[in-house]
Parts: C-alpha cells; sequence; structure tokens
C-alpha cells in the first residue's frame, strides 16, 4: 500500500494505492496520525481491496477527527468497496462523494 | 476437489494462505466479484481463528478445509480455541455500534456468502458459496 499526502484548497488529501488490510492498516494509521489538518478527504480509487481491520481504521480516522470538530470525506470508491460500507452501513457515517474534486469542495 | 491446508496462528501469512486458496480455486471460471467475496471471507475467518481462537499462539494450527464443484465452494476454517458463539455478538449495523470495531468481519462473512454455519463447539467455520453458471471465466481469453 502507498499513501500520497498532500493538500489541496486547504485540504488534506491522502491518495491511497494498493489493499487496506490487517497487515497494511496500521501504516494507513500512522500516516494520519501525523496530519494535523481537521480537513481530511481520503481517495480510495486506486484501492480495489479492503477488509474489516481497513474498514476499522478508517473509521478510527473519521472518530478521531470529527472529535476535532473537523469534518473527512472519502471519494473514488470501486463498486466493491462500496458495497462493503453500503452492506456494513458506514456509508452512513461517511460523506462518501463519487470524485476528489467533490470531496475537497464539501469537506472545505 | 478437496483440499486440505493447515496454517500456524499467524497474521503475517493470511494473504499468502488466502492466495493458496485462491490458486486451488483456480480451475473454476469465477467472476472477479466473487473471488473478492471469497477472498475477504476467507480472510476474516482465518484473521478470528489466529486471534481469538488460537490467541495469535503461532505454533497452534488453523485447520482449513477446502471443496470445490461446479456449483458451490464449501470451505471450513477451524481454530483450537474454545468457541465462539456468534449470537452474543451485538449488530455491528445498529447505529450505536457503527462506531465500534467488533463484529463487522463476522457480519461480511454472513452478507458475502449464501450459507454460514459453526460447529456446536463454535470453534469450526463452514462458509458456502454457491455459483452462478453465467460467471466470466477469470482465465478464458475474451473472443473477438
Amino acid at each position: 500500500m502507498e499513501v500520497k499526502a498532500f493538500e489541496k484548497e486547504g485540504v488534506a488529501v491522502f491518495q491511497v494505492t494498493g489493499e487496506i488490510n490487517i497487515s497494511t492498516s496500521p501504516d494507513l494509521k500512522k500516516q494520519f496520525e501525523k496530519q494535523p489538518s481537521k480537513k481530511i478527504v481520503v481517495d480510495l480509487e486506486k484501492v480495489l481491496y479492503i477488509d474489516s481491520s481497513g474498514l476499522a481504521t478508517l473509521v478510527e480516522i473519521l472518530k478521531r477527527t470529527k472529535s476535532q470538530g473537523g469534518s473527512l470525506g472519502l471519494s473514488g470508491m470501486s463498486d466493491k468497496v462500496r458495497s462493503l460500507f453500503e452492506i456494513t452501513k458506514l456509508d452512513k457515517l461517511f460523506l462518501v462523494c463519487k470524485t476528489q474534486d467533490e470531496a475537497v469542495s464539501r469537506v472545505k | 476437489m478437496k483440499k486440505k491446508f493447515q496454517v500456524d496462528s499467524d497474521l503475517s501469512i493470511v494473504q499468502k494462505t488466502s492466495q493458496d486458496v485462491l490458486s486451488f480455486l483456480r480451475p473454476l471460471p469465477l467472476e472477479d466479484s466473487v473471488l473478492f467475496d471469497i477472498r475477504l471471507c476467507l480472510e476474516e475467518a482465518l484473521i478470528n481463528a489466529m486471534k481469538y481462537g488460537n490467541g495469535l499462539r503461532k505454533e497452534v494450527p488453523v485447520e482449513l478445509d477446502v471443496e470445490f464443484a461446479e456449483n458451490e465452494i464449501r470451505i471450513t476454517v477451524k481454530d483450537q480455541g474454545p468457541g465462539f458463539d456468534p449470537k452474543k455478538l451485538e449488530a455491528c449495523t445498529d447505529e450505536k455500534n457503527l462506531f465500534r470495531d467488533r463484529g463487522r468481519g463476522v457480519y461480511l462473512i454472513h452478507q458475502l456468502m449464501d450459507e454460514v454455519r459453526y460447529n456446536e463447539k463454535g470453534n469450526s467455520l463452514l462458509m458456502v458459496k454457491s455459483l452462478k453458471k453465467e460467471s466470466h471465466p477469470r482465465n478464458s481469453k475474451s473472443k473477438s
């Protein structure tokens, strides 16, 4: 898994490539812990696989962001990844957007 | 076709184990979406067996029985633990539990598989995936 972090219109964008699974989730969590921004977008366009530990990591990041008064958006999910969010009803917790640009404009 | 696998309770080998199982299933013409479901459920079951069943004691094995026919895939994951009662697990999709971590893997297994059954002790999980005939083969070449 690789994470490219950059700022876009005052929003911290994390572009994740690869798999978010039990082996890679701790690395993803570390990347977010380094991030002081309260406005975050996680672009999942290049994520083709995620397991329950990956979902739990994103929930944890959302919890932390919300507790700091911030907001977090997810973008670019494949149909399969999106279906896992729908099945687990996590799509109700997150701001889910089709594109990174849309997520940035809604989070900023 | 049947195959038995036995693996240590080591989370670092979960992905390799699921790849070995998917390789064994290679003769089947499976859609990517079905492969995703099988991989995810198998990895979730393996992680639970290693973590909660065997307490991450590496030397304690997790046993896998994988069997397939034209119409279904059957995977049994067995740990050496005292057993698990899935009824005691709170619904992870309840609003009050959405922020919690426990139970999402088991819930996904129940949603993505066609049949899910525990043995009486609760340390062996059978997962069955039914296969539809109209699957697009992953290993066939497209015809022009």
